[in-house]
């Protein structure tokens, strides 16, 4: 949809601002004879800002113009995702601009640079999802490979001919190679591989699942193919290997492939809203929606925490505790309380105010009495109505 | 056993219980159970509701009164979790249907769980006020799928998770009040509306929802009461929703007092969408009614009986207009309303011959001609509420003596009337309650005449400073039902005094701050003749000392709320009252002069697990272990600090300093 308009709107830009390049060189060599330096100041700003728009139109261009120039392309346009995320736009960028200033068949290095971002150097781009397939090419217009299924769970896949290391990257394999020997430290032994057979078209790829049965399969009807070996590794992974990464914080949620384990632990914990059934959401309303739709579903209330689970404990203890302390804590015959009907309500017969023991009386952890500052009168007291016989010994 | 007791004892257990069926009276029903162990028996076997305030006797009397079906621990003293499991988690009641938990604040959800485990078929249940239930305690008794009725209010931890825990585990719900639980929003409302279709009766005052909830109340096919008191987000067009839905036209009750953002035209929604509607609560909402909104009352059937406007312009044609359309109103609730006047008091009682209760709270315009159209037309009146309508005077209240036999209940609080007012009140045989708050005027003759009200109940008589002992001694012979008395300075008053109150035995609730007159020896009387106050308040009253409080230790057992602010206690004293007063549950101590903080401390140690509520001053926030704090909120105890200069006559006793 965006191309359509976009390609010839680009490719306009594209000529007008070549034409300015054209005109102020133009104008630079008529002025030769008498040269200011102000004046000199003036156009070299001019250049550098008509450079840089020109870049980044061409910038623009750069996805839509890959497409067009596949062959049996069919004319659609349509479909130009940006196969590459963000953070590869910017080495994107530099490439364009070496490629620009190397006089040379511009449209041809800008293909040898597509053609060689797609698979390797992607790596820690964790490749999308293994469901974006980019373009739909029309069956038979591509090459299809199938690994085998040692070839894809392999930790490596490339090796040292001479001790048998493996690597994961081929950069780092030449590092490696340099070891070796002089031989292998030459410019031509470093560069990358890619650069030596870039001259000629590269047929295009796509890679099938060994897994029978698989839509990813080529043996499938409705056989979708894979774009790069990274797809299909994780597509592998993903689908017909055991889930082997745990989440380490929720203990629950497990995946075969590390980069998504890396993901989910991202975020575990943020999807707070917890269903019966072991579903999480992240928000609120979905869980009550959830909850609505499904019979009995309920919200997950969250783990009692051990150090809560503790505190009750603490405190059935500490309850004994004072339990078997207000026994020592003797203010009047305290057992015959207990199993008294309260509905009675009348019995008179309380006891007397007993001399507190306080020496018997255990307060545990609660021992933060200035015992000493307090003196209670060792004399008990018999109080009737009738006969009052208090003598306040506050003061002594 | 002595012979002539024998015939008694042959009686077999089936018939015991027949008889023990027939006898209403706890009173009566405590003289049974002591007859014999027989009697005790049947007693046991045929009770089905039981009241426990003392947590040590729960356990034993489950296991005695295993037929129980309600049980009743809203004033069981230090109520906690092991208690409860042990006593209901054995299943020792399986029949047990109604669970009542208000205010059980050390109640948490192990020992709900237990007890939903021991007791499966429980109904109802009542948590409310214990302000520190969440979800999980929801969650527990959502377990019981039998659940019809469910009490939360002012369960400030509870969510929308709670509630939907509820919605989705007790489909079959019928009453629900969730008031104050401030956590749930529009969401719970949804689901609970969602999955609990038989709900009759929704309490979702003072929750922060919006007209979504509304919205969704809406689809409730059998919701017949609605309450939404301060809902400050719900709005005319919510209550439109309730008009709309074709579902929704069962609802008999709708309060929407408090809603500020609620108008005339939301009434009118009301209205018109439910036409059985019965009662109709629009207290301060202060809007405008327009006399459109009024008219369609009118389009409700007779069974409309309560109209409440609390705060609202009722002017000139207006209470006409309620009168012509209302005629079957028995309630109606005019306090603070602006333009209520005689002559309109008089065409609204006049098409409303039925009415029971009115109340014309701080309505200044009201004269005795009010009085008069009144007792004309409301032969049935039982409740007039005159508070603060101070153009009143004994005249109109002679036409409401002798008009309206059945008056109940009278508020002359702050009308300044005189005995001859009281003299024609005295002809109300059924009075049951009557506030004369701020009458200085009232003497002991005007008592006497009261004292012919047999059945009074509850008596205010707040700073009525002109009555004195031989008034008291009046009411103490002929008002033996008092359950109430409020004698809050009325200085005059003394021991002799106390001495007459103190043979009411229904007491319950007795306040006499300020007595200044009052000593010891009058509250030892109190507490020994007084055998169920439950409530007394001593604030400021000096003239008691250590003997009055030992005297209350020793008699006042069923004491459950006491203040002694301000007053002359040792701490020996303190310590031993708070000991001895087993059901206490709510003490205020700000100022006790003589009691040093060890003394506060050993004295809230040896209450430690009873207590519920307590006030105390701010000195002694720093001054109290930490850890003893902890003890009393960990039990569910609720402490307010407040913050008052000791009074200046207190000062020359200054309380005995701390040992170093």
């Amino acid at each position: 949809m965006k191309g359509r308009v976009f390609v010839p709107f680009c490719c306009l830009e594209f000529m007008t601002k070549i034409h300015q390049v054209q005109e102020v060189v133009r104008s630079m060599i008529g002025r030769e004879g008498s040269q200011f330096a102000a004046q000199q100041q003036l156009v070299t700003a001019d250049l550098t800002s008509i450079i840089i728009q020109l870049i980044s139109t061409a910038g623009t261009l750069l996805p839509s113009f890959k497409n067009s120039s596949l062959p049996n392309n069919n004319g659609s346009l349509i479909g130009s995702d940006i196969p590459s995320s963000d953070s590869t736009k910017a080495s994107e960028y530099e490439e364009l601009i070496k490629g620009l200033s190397s006089a040379g068949d511009e449209g041809d290095d800008l293909m040898k640079y597509v053609n060689a971002c797609g698979g390797e150097g992607a790596d820690s781009v964790l490749a999308e999802d293994d469901a974006v397939d980019g373009d739909n090419l029309p069956p038979g217009s591509y090459e299809v490979l199938q690994l085998e299924k040692e070839e894809i769970l392999a930790p490596h896949t490339h090796f040292c001919l001479i001790c048998g290391k493996g690597f994961k990257r081929d950069a780092n394999l030449r590092m490696h190679m340099r070891g070796h020997g002089d031989e292998y430290k030459t410019p031509a032994a470093l560069a990358k591989p890619s650069k030596e057979i870039s001259s000629e078209p590269v047929p295009i790829k796509r890679y099938s699942c060994p897994f029978n049965g698989c839509k990813r399969n080529k043996e499938h009807k409705k056989f979708q193919p894979l774009k790069t070996i990274l797809c299909v590794k994780n597509h592998y992974k993903r689908s017909h290997c055991d889930k082997s990464y745990t989440c380490s914080r929720c203990n629950r949620k497990k995946f075969s492939v590390i980069a998504d384990l890396k993901t989910h632990e991202k975020h575990c914990g943020r999807d707070k809203w917890l269903c019966s059934c072991g579903t999480t959401f992240s928000r609120k309303d979905k869980l009550f929606g959830h909850v609505a739709l499904f019979q009995g579903h309920t919200p997950a209330l969250p783990p009692v925490d051990d150090t809560k689970v503790s505190v009750v404990l603490d405190q059935v203890q500490n309850n004994d505790l004072m339990n078997g302390g207000s026994i020592g804590f003797n203010f009047g015959s305290a057992s015959d309380d207990v199993g008294l009907l309260d509905i009675k309500g009348d019995d008179d017969d309380r006891g007397f105010f007993s001399p507190m023991n306080f020496d018997s009386c255990n307060f545990g952890s609660l021992d933060d009495f200035s015992r000493p500052s307090f003196e209670v009168p060792e004399s008990s007291f018999s109080i009737l109505p009738g006969s009052y016989n208090y003598v306040n010994r506050n003061g002594s | 056993m002595a012979p002539h007791h024998a015939h008694i004892t042959v009686l077999p257990l089936d018939l015991l219980i027949y008889i023990i069926d027939r006898v209403p009276e706890p009173a009566d029903r405590k003289s049974i159970r002591l007859v014999s162990r027989a009697f005790h028996r049947a007693e046991c076997l045929q009770r089905r509701d039981l009241n426990v305030i003392r947590r040590e006797a729960l356990g034993m009397l489950i296991r005695c009164y295993g037929a129980i079906e309600s049980l009743d621990l809203s004033a069981c003293a230090g109520l906690d979790d092991a208690c409860l499991s042990t006593a209901l988690g054995g299943g020792a009641a399986p029949g047990l249907r109604k669970v009542n938990l208000s205010r059980a604040s050390g109640v948490r959800w192990s020992g709900l769980a237990a007890m939903v485990r021991g007791c499966p078929r429980i109904e109802s249940v009542d948590l409310s006020h214990c302000v520190g239930v969440g979800d999980r305690e929801v969650a527990v008794l959502a377990m019981l799928a039998g659940l019809k009725e469910l009490r939360l209010d002012k369960c400030l931890g509870v969510s929308d998770v709670g509630l939907a825990k509820v919605a989705v585990g007790c489909p079959g719900l019928e009453k629900l009040r969730i008031k104050w639980c401030l956590e749930i929003s529009d969401l719970g409302i949804k689901l609970l509306a969602n999955k609990c279709q038989n709900l009759k009766f929704l309490d979702i005052s003072y929750l922060l929802v919006t007209n979504k909830s509304l919205h969704s109340i809406s689809t409730l096919g059998r919701l017949e009461v609605l309450k939404m008191v301060g809902c400050y987000y719900i709005t005319d067009d919510g209550l439109n929703y309730l008009k709309n839905e074709k579902n929704c036209n069962t609802l008999l009750s709708v309060d929407v007092s408090r809603c500020h953002n609620v108008s005339a035209f939301g009434l009118v929604s009301i209205i018109e969408g439910h036409k059985s509607l019965r009662k109709l609560k629009a207290s301060d909402c202060y809007v405008d009614l327009p006399l459109n909104c009024l008219s369609k009352l009118g389009m409700l059937t007779n069974g409309f009986h309560t109209l409440k406007v609390d705060g609202s312009e009722v002017s000139e044609p207006r209470l006409k207009i309620i009168g012509a359309n209302c005629k079957g109103l028995t309630k109606i609730g005019l306090g603070k309303c602006k333009g209520v006047t005689d002559e309109n008091i008089s065409e609204l009682v006049s098409n409303c011959a039925d009415l029971k209760t009115i109340d014309l709270t701080c309505c200044h315009d009201v004269t005795d001609d009010s009085l008069i159209a009144i007792a004309n037309s409301c032969k049935k009146l039982e409740s007039l509420l005159l508070e603060s309508c101070s153009l009143i005077t004994d005249e109109g209240l002679v036409y409401i003596g002798t008009c309206c036999p059945n008056l109940q209940e009278v508020d002359l609080t702050d009308c300044d009337l005189d005995d001859s007012a009281l003299e024609s009140l005295s002809r109300c045989s059924e009075l049951m309650k009557l506030k004369l708050g701020l009458c200085p005027s009232i003497t002991d003759d005007g008592l006497d005449y009261i004292a012919k009200c047999e059945k009074l109940q509850e008596l205010d008589l707040y700073r009525c400073t002109g009555i004195g002992d031989d008034g008291l001694a009046a009411l103490a012979y002929g008002c033996k039902k008092i359950r109430k008395l409020n004698l809050c300075y009325c200085t005059r008053i003394s021991d002799q005094g106390m001495k007459y109150v103190s043979c009411l035995p229904e007491l319950k609730d007795l306040e006499l701050r300020g007595l200044t007159q009052v000593t010891s020896l009058g509250i030892v009387a109190i507490a020994f003749g007084c055998k169920n106050l439950t409530e007394l308040d001593l604030k400021r009253c000096s003239a008691v000392d250590d003997l009055g409080f030992l005297g209350l230790a020793r008699y006042a057992i069923n004491l459950r709320q006491i203040n002694i602010s301000y007053c002359n206690i040792s701490e020996q004293v303190l310590i031993r009252l708070l000991w001895n007063l087993r059901c206490l549950q709510d003490v205020k101590l700000v100022h006790l002069t003589h009691v040093r903080k060890e003394g506060f401390m050993l004295a809230l140690r040896s209450c430690l697990d009873k207590l519920k509520k307590l006030k105390l001053p701010t000195i002694l926030k720093d001054a109290i272990s930490p850890a003893l704090i902890q003890i009393l909120q960990d039990k569910g105890c609720r402490i307010r600090w407040v913050d008052k200069p000791i009074p200046f006559y207190m000062k020359d006793s200054p309380p005995s300093s701390p040992d170093p």
